[in-house]
């Protein structure tokens, strides 16, 4: 599955300019075995990781009563996603969360804005561009994933095979819109992700290819700005998803 | 664009290992850190309510001390006044009682001595008037 | 590619880009209107207003990027190619 599209084709032919190309649908492709995967999105998720694991081992190595530098930043970082999974998940139920759901914000943030920072395409690939993880649908889908099979854990750890009882709690009557729920929250959550990731890069290319300078800055702040907030969707979408899975529909209380 | 690999699964098992890994080197540790100040400053908090408490109650105790203490002095005051004042009108009465009796005294020595003065006075007119009757009767006699 | 395969790829993309902003757009000016209106009412809510409006403008705007995932689908990714 490889395609050139259709846009490109055209774009790429009758712009000489080496500034910016529209690639998409290019990967660097590995070979292990008789897997392929995407050598750029795991070259970039090692550096975000890489990102997260040091700023993480610089907060809590020597950590003080008194925080200061990078110490306070993280301490920052984890009451955020704290209180996030507090005001979703509840008070009681929180704690054991709080590590998915703040490494699923903090992941998905930090490889976000490093698309959006760091100047990727400076580095040359012999195929394809480096850009953020969150850029690629594996990536989003993978994580979307994840977020499904947690809040079935969550609901089985907690109810067992009562749980499946909230697929026809109301009335049986719903019960293939709650089995489509299932399908369509890791599917709005991968797409939701993966096309605002990508719409804004193609938007700052689009504009770069038109104007070079200035004019794709407001843009890019956008950018950032709406990266942002998609991590937080993300992550808050998938603490509710976990709330409900232990909540049930039954006894739907306000949080 | 969407062509589904070995990509997915591999960065799914690479989320869930980063969060194992963040849960130790991250969460746990800065929790901890968290909830330990957290400790602190509550323990901290307590610690100077009860010195503030202790303080107080200090503080209303001296002052009752101190009121006590100057409700006594003033006490004492009253009582070293009255004395004084007592002691000055027993001396004065003292006084004025020996001034009565040495003006009596003297009143009746001066009565005596005026007796005293009166009876040699008559004894010396019986002996003058003797006198004068012994001449009177010597002369013609 | 077929020619008229690519025409009325290019058709479809703009049209499901287009008009997956309508309805986004509409709700977005709703709750936004509400959210400053709000505002109006409870300056001191302002903050917790503004978090939950940038929530829900991120859940509206998903809408359009659907579309635009469509598009971008029939653009480079085109399964009829």
């Amino acid at each position: 599955m490889h395609y050139s599209g259709l846009l490109l084709d055209m774009l790429n032919g009758f712009d000489p300019m080496p500034l910016a190309k529209l690639e998409v649908g290019h990967h660097l492709y590995w070979r292990i075995g008789d897997l392929t995967i995407h050598g750029q999105v795991f070259l970039t998720s090692w550096i975000v990781i890489g990102l997260l694991l040091i700023a993480s081992i610089a907060a809590t190595r020597n950590a003080q009563r008194v925080p200061s530098g990078i110490q306070n930043l993280m301490e920052y970082a984890l009451e955020f996603v704290r209180d996030l999974t507090k005001n979703q998940i509840g008070e009681k139920e929180y704690r054991p969360w709080v590590p998915f759901v703040g490494t699923l914000f903090l992941f998905i943030f930090v490889a976000n804005w490093s698309g959006a920072l760091v100047p990727w395409k400076l580095i040359h690939l012999p195929e394809g561009e480096l850009a953020a993880p969150t850029n690629d649908i594996n990536t989003t889908v993978a994580l979307a994933l994840l977020v499904s099979l947690a809040y079935f854990y969550a609901g089985f750890k907690k109810k067992g095979l009562g749980y499946f009882a909230k697929y026809i709690q109301p009335t049986p009557i719903l019960l293939p819109i709650a089995i489509l729920e299932d399908f369509t929250k890791p599917l709005s959550l991968s797409f939701r992700l993966f096309g605002n990731i990508l719409a804004d890069e193609l938007v700052v290319a689009v504009l770069v290819l038109l104007v070079p300078l200035f004019v794709p800055l407001p843009v890019m702040m956008l950018g950032l700005f709406t990266s942002a907030i998609q991590a937080l969707v993300f992550a808050t979408l998938a603490a509710a998803y976990i709330h409900e899975a232990l909540e049930g529909h039954g006894e739907e209380e306000a949080h | 664009m969407f062509d589904f690999d070995a990509t997915l699964p591999l960065i799914a098992i690479q989320f869930l290992v980063l969060t194992a890994i963040m849960n130790v080197v991250f969460y746990k540790p800065l929790t901890r850190v968290i909830g330990e100040r957290e400790d602190y400053i509550r323990s901290k908090k307590n610690e100077a309510r009860e010195r503030l408490d202790k303080a107080n109650r200090l503080a209303e105790q001296y002052e009752q001390e101190l009121a006590n203490t100057r409700r006594q002095s003033q006490g004492l005051i009253a009582d070293a006044q009255a004395e004084a004042q007592k002691i000055a009108t027993e001396q004065v009465a003292a006084a004025q009682k020996e001034v009565q009796g040495e003006l009596l005294q003297a009143q009746q020595e001066l009565n005596q001595q005026k007796q005293a003065a009166l009876g040699q006075l008559e004894q010396e007119v019986d002996a003058l008037s003797r006198q004068i009757l012994r001449k009177l009767v010597g002369a013609t006699g | 590619m077929d020619p008229l395969v690519a025409a009325a790829s290019v058709i479809a993309a703009a049209l499901a880009i287009g008009l997956a902003a309508i309805g986004p757009g509409i709700g977005q000016g709703n709750a936004s209107g509400q959210a400053v209106e709000g505002i109006a009412r409870q300056p001191e809510a302002e903050g917790k207003i503004r978090g939950t409006l940038l929530l829900t403008l991120a859940f509206m705007e998903s809408l359009t990027i659907y579309g635009l995932v469509i598009a971008l689908v029939l653009l480079f990714a085109n399964p009829f190619a």
